[in-house]
């Protein structure tokens, strides 16, 4: 019976040391932060910078380039030409090439790549078109960074475009690079200004540095336009797991969660993924900014496209035809390093007439500093 | 919760072990996770933790790992490791996806069943009649999913979308609220009272924009129930699990059903295809999109012991924790890490009662470390928050692993004698 008496008194000091410690949780917790609906007020913007007289934004030299010689490859990454996307964006700039510089069509050949396929069967891919005489040959994607650097040393005299990434020490592979992150600046003012509580959202994909860029970008540019704005970010996947570019359920859970939190508008960087973000603005009734390509005339997003109040381009049918005509002109050296705001490599879609003549007055106020330089925009968050 | 606790020193140990029958412990579980949820967010300030936003999440994500879970359940039941729940779900998206273009939601859910069984019945084929082994034909039937579905999209997706990889966009099913009962939860959810609040928003969470697949899926767990253990074919199917020998020399006939299991469990993994392909924020057949979700079920599945209430338990796991991290992200993860905290303390209260000093001195260990981990960290890293509901699954089976049982023969190749 003693024993017991012990047994129950022990119980009973443990059971208030529970109590205790149920009450030494932090204050500093989440706070009252649920029922922000509608006690966010509008922004306080920051004086916007005038936009110029005249953008001249790099007038194309005009003079005609003879491309008839060239047979030009293109290795597409998953998905292929008809991914509405990145492939599609890249697919049209070869066709533009293909107008303009009298490039032959039976001497161009497109290669799509298969989910999940490994590093051989890219090789292959580049082998293939370089041994049938491809020159030049461009990769479409990072994926193909590894295999490009192995093959590239095989064909020292084939000239290999790679979007999106570089490969150290390869002199005859030219890196075309974009400047996400300048794009993104002017989503984060484009957001700031449409937002109605002064708060936005970021949903990306996954959380590699290519799509940190993008955030880093969006967060510099809200904070620009307006100081005092709440920025919300969410990765759907961490590094590693690639799944996160391919789940519109998620992807609308994340969008929801920030909408909830109060966010008004959600920048989206998350690929296929992108498509759930948009379901969710559409149901809660905010807006949306889309990403790569212009998302309002994007079939697959159809239903949700007047929640689309712009998207981040990201041109890689300006690169892919800048790059063919430097090697027609056999002139690499005149591309640019990074395709960024100056050359418009990057930039805004305005379709939907959601971003009025004021706004776009502010938004190329904002893009002349970038391109002047008065304006850095960091690439890390 | 702690009361129905302190009412077990005066049980005898050994004769009577099963105090509570199982819906009892269902019930007393799900009252002991929403009053720990309550407590917890009360105590750190996180409403979200209970709010009904959270709540339609978790259910969201919860439907095609439940799916998926239910599938392995009758599957391995039978004694067939199902490990190409996987394959069969992805044969179920593109199923749900190639009917509901054309004919709208109730077809998809037909044609996603179909694909899912079809599925079932070459795994069926493969490990019943031939004796392939489970494994092997399972990791072949993931592989043939995805391939099978690659071709077929291609085929007859791409003329339509454009896109290889994508459908065309797939009719939602409408959804359905309690309007009345619903704003009234609302209204005392918002009031932030401790526990009356949190269950407001929990039910708020469970009974606004429902589908009719929600309701058919968390009836299928009763009626999975029922038929594997109150009827004469449950019981057959059981001992077919169990032990095909002895079923077999009492004239229960083991092949037929292995075979209805598998295909059952194909089916159930189709439909599992079609919640996602269904899911508002999705509503097209997308290459890749179950990502690993039917495994997850299997994992729910061997959570829930083999068992469908479990196995509901784990798969609302899955899907809350998920949910949390995708709403809110690592600080509120971390207030769960508290909410664990408290959960420790119960049960080394209960172990400290029932004497069992060594359980009792472990546990106190473990909530301090995770008690100082909460103290001194702001948010849980977004590397880990990802995976959360996978880590708590592993600490789950890593306590509960002696009492988990599986049926017997499970995974064992049966050759009729």
């Amino acid at each position: 019976m003693r024993r017991r008496m012990r047994g129950v008194a022990v119980a009973a000091i443990a059971l208030t040391s529970v109590m205790t410690m149920a009450a030494c949780a932090k204050d500093s917790g989440g706070g009252s932060n649920t029922s922000n609906n509608g006690s966010g007020a509008a922004c306080e913007y920051a004086t916007p910078p005038t936009a110029p007289a005249t953008s001249n934004t790099s007038a194309a030299a005009g003079d005609k380039v003879d491309g008839s010689a060239l047979k030009v490859g293109l290795a597409y990454d998953i998905g292929g030409r008809g991914d509405a996307s990145f492939n599609d964006s890249a697919a049209a700039g070869l066709d533009k090439a293909i107008t303009d510089m009298g490039i032959k069509k039976e001497n161009t050949r497109e290669l799509s790549a298969a989910p999940n396929e490994d590093e051989a069967a890219k090789q292959t891919r580049l082998r293939q078109l370089a041994s049938e005489g491809f020159n030049p040959i461009i990769g479409v994607g990072f994926a193909y960074a590894e295999s490009m650097k192995l093959v590239a040393a095989e064909f020292p005299n084939v000239k290999f475009g790679l979007v999106d990434s570089a490969v150290d020490g390869a002199t005859n592979v030219t890196p075309l690079l974009f400047a996400e992150q300048e794009g993104s600046f002017l989503a984060g003012v484009i957001a700031a200004y449409q937002s109605k509580k002064c708060h936005v959202g970021f949903v990306g994909g996954v959380e590699i540095p290519l799509i940190q860029k993008f955030e880093a970008g969006y967060f510099q540019g809200a904070k620009a336009a307006a100081p005092k704005i709440e920025i919300e970010k969410k990765y759907i996947t961490p590094a590693g797991d690639f799944t996160g570019f391919q789940d519109a359920p998620k992807g609308q859970e994340a969008a929801k969660g920030q909408i909830d939190k109060g966010a008004d508008v959600i920048y989206q960087a998350a690929g296929a993924s992108g498509k759930g973000i948009f379901s969710a603005a559409k149901q809660a009734g905010v807006l949306a900014i889309g990403v790569d390509s212009d998302q309002y005339n994007q079939a697959t997003v159809a239903d949700t496209k007047d929640v689309i109040v712009s998207s981040m381009l990201k041109r890689v049918d300006v690169a892919v035809y800048d790059y063919i005509r430097a090697v027609a002109k056999n002139d690499l050296a005149s591309l640019p390093k990074v395709f960024d705001l100056k050359v418009n490599g990057v930039g805004y879609a305005t379709s939907g007439g959601k971003i009025d003549a004021k706004l776009q007055g502010i938004l190329e106020g904002y893009k002349a500093q970038i391109i002047e330089g008065k304006i850095t925009v960091k690439d890390k968050p | 919760m702690i009361t129905t606790m302190e009412e077990k020193p005066h049980v005898p140990a050994a004769p009577r072990r099963k105090k509570f029958p199982g819906w009892a412990v269902g019930m007393i579980s799900v009252a002991g996770a929403v009053a720990l949820l309550s407590v917890t967010s009360y105590m750190t300030n996180f409403p979200q933790l209970t709010s009904s936003g959270t709540t339609q999440t978790a259910v969201r994500l919860m439907l095609p790992i439940l799916l998926a879970g239910l599938g392995g359940l009758w599957a391995e039941r039978a004694g067939v490791v199902n490990i190409g729940l996987e394959g069969m779900m992805i044969m179920g998206t593109w199923g749900a996806a190639w009917a509901g273009y054309q004919w709208g939601p109730w077809a998809a859910l037909v044609s996603a069943v179909v694909f899912g069984a079809l599925g079932g019945l070459l795994h069926a084929i493969a490990t019943v009649t031939f004796g392939v082994n489970h494994i092997v034909s399972g990791v072949a039937i993931n592989l043939l999913g995805a391939g099978l579905t690659k071709y077929l999209s291609t085929l007859v997706f791409f003329p339509l979308s454009h896109n290889p990889r994508q459908s065309p966009p797939v009719q939602p099913f409408d959804t359905y609220s309690a309007a009345g009962f619903a704003d009234w939860l609302g209204e005392l959810e918002s009031g932030q009272r401790l526990f009356i609040s949190d269950v407001a928003g929990i039910l708020r969470g469970l009974v606004t924009g429902v589908s009719p697949l929600t309701m058919l899926t968390i009836l299928l767990v009763p009626l999975s129930y029922y038929l594997l253990w109150r009827t004469r074919f449950g019981l057959r199917l059981r001992s077919v699990g169990e032990n095909p020998h002895a079923a077999d020399s009492l004239g229960v006939k083991v092949y037929f059903h292995k075979y209805v299991a598998v295909i059952v469990s194909g089916g159930l993994a189709g439909l599992g295809g079609a919640a996602l392909v269904l899911n508002p924020g999705q509503l097209s057949y997308l290459e890749g999109q179950t990502g690993g979700r039917g495994f997850i079920g299997l994992a729910a599945m061997i959570f829930g012991n083999w068992r469908p209430g479990g196995l509901l338990g784990g798969a609302a796991l899955f899907g809350y924790a998920d949910g949390l991290q995708l709403r809110s992200g690592g600080d509120t993860v971390l207030a769960l890490v508290y909410g664990v905290v408290i959960l420790l303390g119960v049960i080394v209260v209960y172990q400290l009662i029932k004497r069992k000093w060594f359980s009792a001195a472990a546990a106190i260990v473990v909530a301090v470390l995770l008690y100082l981990l909460y103290i001194s960290l702001d948010e849980i890293p977004g590397e880990f928050v990802s995976y959360a509901p996978h880590m708590v699954t592993l600490a789950v089976l890593a306590v509960a692993s002696q009492r988990l049982r599986m049926p017997a023969a499970d995974g064992v190749v049966y050759r009729r004698g």
